[in-house]
């Protein structure tokens, strides 16, 4: 059994690479191509190594198959791309949805339900496997969207005008409720005064 | 769960109410105190006519009778509290009739949460034990849970979206516990609540408003919805926070003296209000209808600081309530509804700031036509709140003014018998001093004597002696703060009708509380005010100043005071030595207990420190995960076509917007306003386009600011 990094990643077909090269690119190339797709399988907190590992290993096999007719386009940028169309792809699968036309809806779409479902608690290995998957992991994919609100029940509301003519109050100032009861602290401290008054002479 | 609703859009029918007539507890309760301020003025009147009369003397008479009528509503307040709380207080809420077994359930009701910029991981923990509690008690499918963010900070929004996703996930809560942000905040947290009955107030008979730091206990968020159902006429009930969670020393004297004196002061509030209570703005639960209806607040006329916006919203919103005669009530004997307090003095002064400047403006509606008058007291007393420091001021610049031409008259000091008190002037003086702190300190006494007739609640605050020995630190630490609330409050009471704001920079802690820096940036004013002041009082008058040492220690020690009072681990030493317990602390109840090991958990994890700038941003963009949930609530937004106006408004989906993501990209987000970050973090296909972006792109094609961005989560 073969298990050579070489026999993994060098597409079947291909030309032998001079030292140093891989697809025709330099091996600094692929590694930090290597680098960005595992970041961005960590990003989904895929945390098992092994998993990781060979999933980074399956992109970049595509995107050196890439490579060697599109020698223009940077590694990095290939192997991201191939992700991309990878997972997307994946996604169509599993949500039973159309993979053209509107990947970055179905992109969002499955990212938020691998959160909902909880794939990096409790499905790691599922990701990115080809089906049939177990029933609780689809069904937990299928039908979990996201709910920021119950539906809308749209309704007005005006601010009601609020008189606040001070003035206004002061002269219909006998319609006060309290008037008597004020009037007859004013009595007292009027009292007050008289006797003050009185007393200090 | 739905409310049968009217017509979506048309106003529901509301019955009037009858006009119901207050009674004579308003009345002998400010009589009392009206009394009492009238018999101590006298004696303090009779003082100053022994030296001569004149015009400062008046000026001084009048402030001593506003002062201490303001002491003295407290101290009857205080009274008529114990008194209450000793015989039994029937006309309570609670009291007016069986609520327990009514059926709630066709009642449904919404549990919001309005946040701005605050800790999202705070405010998600809150509700989770809010909502946990809910769930015990077998009533939590009555309810449903908002979050509503009106945070500006794209960090805090991201971090907002992430942590409520993360909540539903972990609760099962899917369709339980819903997000919103606002794209505009206007009419700040008054809009905000706004904005949310306008989307969904049809759907909830009742709605319970919270904090983004409140906690409510799911029993008592059941016995409100099963008052308000027992109840029809009444528009809302406040319940009574106690605070919770405090680590500091000013927090924990701050948490000891509310749970020790609320009680005697709460109930003697309800005495005089009744059912013409006052709203608080939170841990409160509201009747949908009646508040749509007649709570939208008007903008008020003129300019800032009075005119415009109605800052602090919730005195006017229970007022207006009132005015259409729906009831407000204060259910004070409903535990099980907590919140948190600032942490420090200068934090505590920040939140002054704010509602220093709400309560005046309150100047503007105490005249409103239809106000019932227990509205007015609630607004009056509100105002004075903040209005009665710079009156203390002037009432102790009088007096050394007074002593200043006395001095400099070169006459010497002859005074006549008093006609009430035949006792020498000093004797005199001390008379009414004594007076005064009586009817300061009785609130406190009488607390402890309350405290002290109840077993249970003596335990919970470890014991009489241990209460005792609390209040009097409590005391001593008011007595050296209060003329730092003075000086504050004069400020911000000059400030405010000068309409200038007041620049206060980030708070700077340490992991333990306040830095020295930041405390003597803040307070040098203070001590400086506090060495000047005390000296001239010693050269002007060497008697006197022994009764200016409480107040000039009080500014001089400031900082000090500042820095050690906001440490935790002073805080904990006070703990360990039994002081300043409370009943959340001694006996916490479940929710207090999961929410407190839930973040030190977190805090383990290092899932509550600060964040570095732009990270919210960066998770936004980079983090698969963060970006779906980002996206989702965006194109959910747009089915609501006001957001969708205003999504259009903002400019989303224009080129423009395009061509800002990729200065984003190339340049760095460091490198953007935040308005334009904003603007990008709002168009969903441009956020969606950016993912590809920044993870397609080979690393020269991105600013360099991208790099360590991503490298982050390579682990």
């Amino acid at each position: 059994m073969d298990l050579s990094l070489e026999s993994a990643l060098t597409p079947p077909g291909a030309p032998a690479d001079p030292p140093g090269s891989l697809a025709g690119r330099p091996l600094d190339e692929w590694n930090a191509a290597y680098a960005k797709v595992e970041s961005y399988f960590q990003a989904l907190r895929m945390r098992n190594k092994v998993l990781v590992g060979h999933l980074v290993i399956q992109v970049l096999r595509r995107a050196m198959q890439r490579a060697l007719t599109e020698p223009q386009v940077p590694a990095t940028q290939l192997a991201a791309e191939e992700m991309d169309h990878l997972v997307t792809g994946w996604f169509a699968q599993v949500l039973q949805e159309p993979a053209a036309g509107s990947s970055q809806m179905l992109s969002t779409r499955g990212r938020m339900a691998l959160f909902l479902a909880d794939m990096p608690g409790k499905w790691q290995d599922q990701f990115l496997r080809p089906g049939p998957w177990p029933e609780e992991f689809v069904k937990a994919m299928r039908e979990t969207y996201l709910d920021a609100g119950p539906d809308f029940q749209l309704a007005k509301m005006t601010p009601r005008p609020l008189d606040l003519g001070p003035i206004a109050t002061l002269t219909s100032f006998g319609r006060v409720p309290y008037l008597k009861m004020v009037v007859g602290w004013a009595l007292f401290a009027l009292l007050l005064v008289i006797l003050f008054q009185m007393t200090h002479r | 769960m739905e409310a049968p609703a009217p017509e979506a859009g048309a106003p529901p029918v509301i019955s009037p109410l009858p006009r119901v007539h207050r009674g004579w507890r308003v009345f002998i309760f400010l009589t009392s105190a009206v009394l009492l301020t009238g018999v101590v003025a006298m004696l303090f009147a009779d003082l100053l006519w022994r030296t001569g009369w004149s015009g400062s003397r008046t000026f001084l008479l009048v402030l001593f009778v506003i002062l201490f009528l303001l002491a003295a509503i407290g101290c009857m307040t205080a009274i008529f509290g114990f008194v209450l709380r000793r015989l039994g207080d029937r006309r309570r809420i609670t009291g007016l009739g069986d609520y327990r077994n009514q059926d709630i359930s066709a009642a449904s009701t919404a549990i919001i949460f309005p946040v701005y910029n605050e800790s999202a991981t705070r405010v998600c923990e809150n509700l989770r034990a809010t909502y946990e509690s809910l769930e015990r008690t077998g009533q939590g499918d009555r309810f449903d849970f908002f979050i509503l963010s009106d945070s500006t900070n794209p960090d805090s929004w991201a971090e907002e979206e992430h942590r409520w996703c993360q909540l539903v996930r972990d609760l099962h809560a899917l369709g339980r516990i819903y997000y919103r942000r606002r794209i505009h905040n206007t009419g700040k947290k008054s809009g905000n609540v706004s904005d949310f009955l306008k989307t969904w107030g049809r759907r909830y008979r009742y709605f319970v408003c919270c904090d983004a730091d409140s906690v409510m206990r799911g029993d008592t968020l059941v016995d409100l919805v099963k008052l308000m159902e027992a109840h029809p006429p009444v528009g809302l009930i406040q319940t009574v926070p106690a605070l919770i969670n405090s680590e500091s020393l000013f927090g924990r004297i701050q948490q000891f003296s509310n749970r020790l004196y609320a009680p005697i002061f709460i109930t003697g509030l309800n005495f005089w209000a009744q059912s013409f209570g006052n709203y608080w703005g939170h841990n409160a639960i509201i009747r949908t209808e009646p508040f749509m209806q007649y709570c939208d607040l008007p903008q008020l006329p003129g300019r800032k600081p009075f005119g415009g916006q109605i800052l602090s919203h919730d005195f006017v919103e229970a007022a207006l309530l009132l005015k259409e005669n729906w009831q407000v009530w204060l259910a004070y004997d409903l535990e099980g509804s907590y919140e948190e307090s600032p942490q420090g003095l200068i934090e505590n002064a920040q939140r002054d700031r704010r509602w220093c400047q709400g309560n005046l403006q309150h100047t503007m509606v105490l005249f409103a036509r239809g106000f019932r008058s227990t509205s007015r007291l609630h607004l009056l007393l509100g105002i004075f709140g903040y209005l009665a420091s710079p009156l203390w001021l002037m009432f102790l610049l009088t007096y050394n003014w007074m002593r200043w031409v006395h001095e400099r008259s070169g006459l010497s000091e002859i005074s006549v018998r008093g006609f009430i008190m035949h006792v020498n002037p000093t004797v005199h003086a001390l008379i009414i001093f004594i007076i005064c702190m009586c009817v300061l300190m009785l609130p406190k006494v009488l607390a402890l004597l309350d405290l002290a007739v109840d077993r249970k609640r003596r335990r919970e605050y470890g014991g009489q002696v241990r209460a005792t020995a609390s209040a009097v630190l409590e005391t001593v630490f008011s007595t050296l703060h209060a003329p730092l609330q003075m000086l504050w409050h004069t400020q911000f009471v000059v400030t405010s009708l000068l309409g200038m704001s007041v620049n206060w920079s980030a708070q700077k802690r340490e992991a333990d509380g306040t830095t020295w820096g930041y405390a003597l940036q803040r307070h040098w004013g203070h001590t400086v005010i506090g060495l000047g002041w005390g000296g001239l009082v010693f050269w002007l008058d060497r008697a006197a100043f022994w009764w200016f040492v409480p107040v000039v220690t009080g500014m001089v020690a400031s900082i000090p005071l500042s820095v050690w009072t906001s440490r935790s681990t002073l805080g904990a030493r006070a703990r360990n030595a039994g002081l300043f317990l409370t009943p959340e602390e001694t006996a916490p109840p479940a929710e207090i207990n999961g929410l407190r090991d839930r973040l030190t958990m977190l805090e383990i994890k290092g899932e509550t420190a600060t964040r570095p700038v732009h990270s919210g941003l960066a998770a936004i963009i980079l983090d698969p995960y963060v970006n779906a949930i980002h996206v989702s609530l965006l194109r959910e937004k747009r089915l609501n076509p006001a957001y969708a106006a205003a999504l259009e408004q903002l400019g989303v989906g224009t080129p423009e917007v395009r061509s800002l993501a990729e200065k984003m990209l190339r340049e760095g987000p460091q490198k953007m306003p935040v308005a334009e970050t904003r603007l990008v973090l709002s168009d969903a296909d441009v956020v969606v386009w950016l993912h590809r972006q920044a993870w397609l792109r080979p690393p020269e094609k991105l600013a360099a600011w991208w790099q360590p961005a991503i490298r982050r989560y390579a682990r």
